[in-house]
């Protein structure tokens, strides 16, 4: 899984997440679940008159993964699988060849009662450098974790 | 599941916020687990159950309608869910909103497996006109 970052501040970034999106990917994501009918994600004539797109999109629950997976990375699964939040909104498809980008900047440390709360805003871009999702995302870290208060 | 025709054609204004749906249980696999994994490109992602669409499922078992666009998704991780346990999850349909002339339906949805521990919480926002994205981002 790699290191854990644990130097925690505000305005630091944390590392960058890249997915390449196929059709294979999706259908993959879609029928995890068993369910191989088809839908606006894996068929284009359903796509087309469901959504008016050319082709199919992506799911914006795999953008979540994808964010999910880049806060789990940066915080580790010990933490971010017990205590991970994340938020997105959905700005544009993103589609099959699509490149999406991940990024993250740490926006707020918070005191609660069983750590802190290290929050992080969220930014997804396609290869043209457009925005496809924005959002925010957090973790409950242990306060051993946080540099020494004055 | 009913036939689509039994289902109840959606009326944005007669829905009610608070609706809770019939419980849904399912089993989650490894070979489910495996699936999203290899989908998703990360071996080591600990929520499958994202791509069960689980705060949705009730509301498409109950209703029909002219499909959606998920426009915002919120999710929350307790604890990864173990492969071969039942998970059962409730939902509700947690607020509607009107924004630019479009309708809005928010639902959200809380899975327990089946010895109680508490796996995930989602919340999704969902446009109920997706020929908007077509409208918008068609070609």
């Amino acid at each position: 899984m790699g290191g854990v970052d644990r130097n925690y501040e505000v305005g630091a970034e944390i590392s960058p997440l890249v997915k390449q999106m196929s059709q294979e990917a999706i259908n993959l994501f879609e029928g995890s679940t068993g369910n191989t009918g088809p839908s606006q994600f894996t068929d284009e004539e359903t796509a087309r008159e469901t959504l008016g797109t050319s082709g199919t999109v992506a799911s914006g629950r795999m953008s979540l993964t994808f964010a999910i997976e880049m806060l789990r990375r940066y915080f580790g699964g010990e933490i971010y699988n017990h205590t991970g939040f994340v938020d997105l909104r959905f700005l544009r498809p993103v589609r099959p060849g699509d490149q999406i980008t991940f990024t993250g900047k740490i926006t707020d440390i918070t005191r609660e009662a069983n750590g802190s709360r290290v929050s992080v805003e969220i930014k997804a871009e396609n290869q043209k450098g457009d925005t496809t999702g924005i959002g925010s995302g957090s973790a409950v870290v242990p306060n051993a974790y946080l540099p020494v208060e004055d | 599941m009913m036939d689509e025709s039994e289902k109840i054609l959606l009326d944005w204004d007669v829905l009610e916020v608070g609706e809770t749906f019939d419980k849904f249980e399912y089993v989650l696999t490894q070979e489910m687990i495996d699936t999203y994994r290899k989908g998703v490109m990360d071996p080591d992602a600990s929520f499958p159950t994202i791509a069960h669409k689980v705060d949705v499922r009730q509301y498409n078992a109950k209703y029909r309608d002219n499909g959606s666009v998920n426009a915002r998704c919120s999710f929350y991780c307790y604890n990864p869910p173990v492969p071969g346990k039942k998970l059962i999850v409730t939902a509700k349909i947690a607020d509607k909103y009107l924004r630019r002339g479009k309708n809005y339906i928010v639902t959200e949805a809380v899975s327990v497996d089946e010895d109680g521990r508490l796996i995930d919480r989602v919340i999704t926002h969902e446009l109920k006109q997706p020929n908007e994205v077509g409208k918008k981002w068609g070609e």
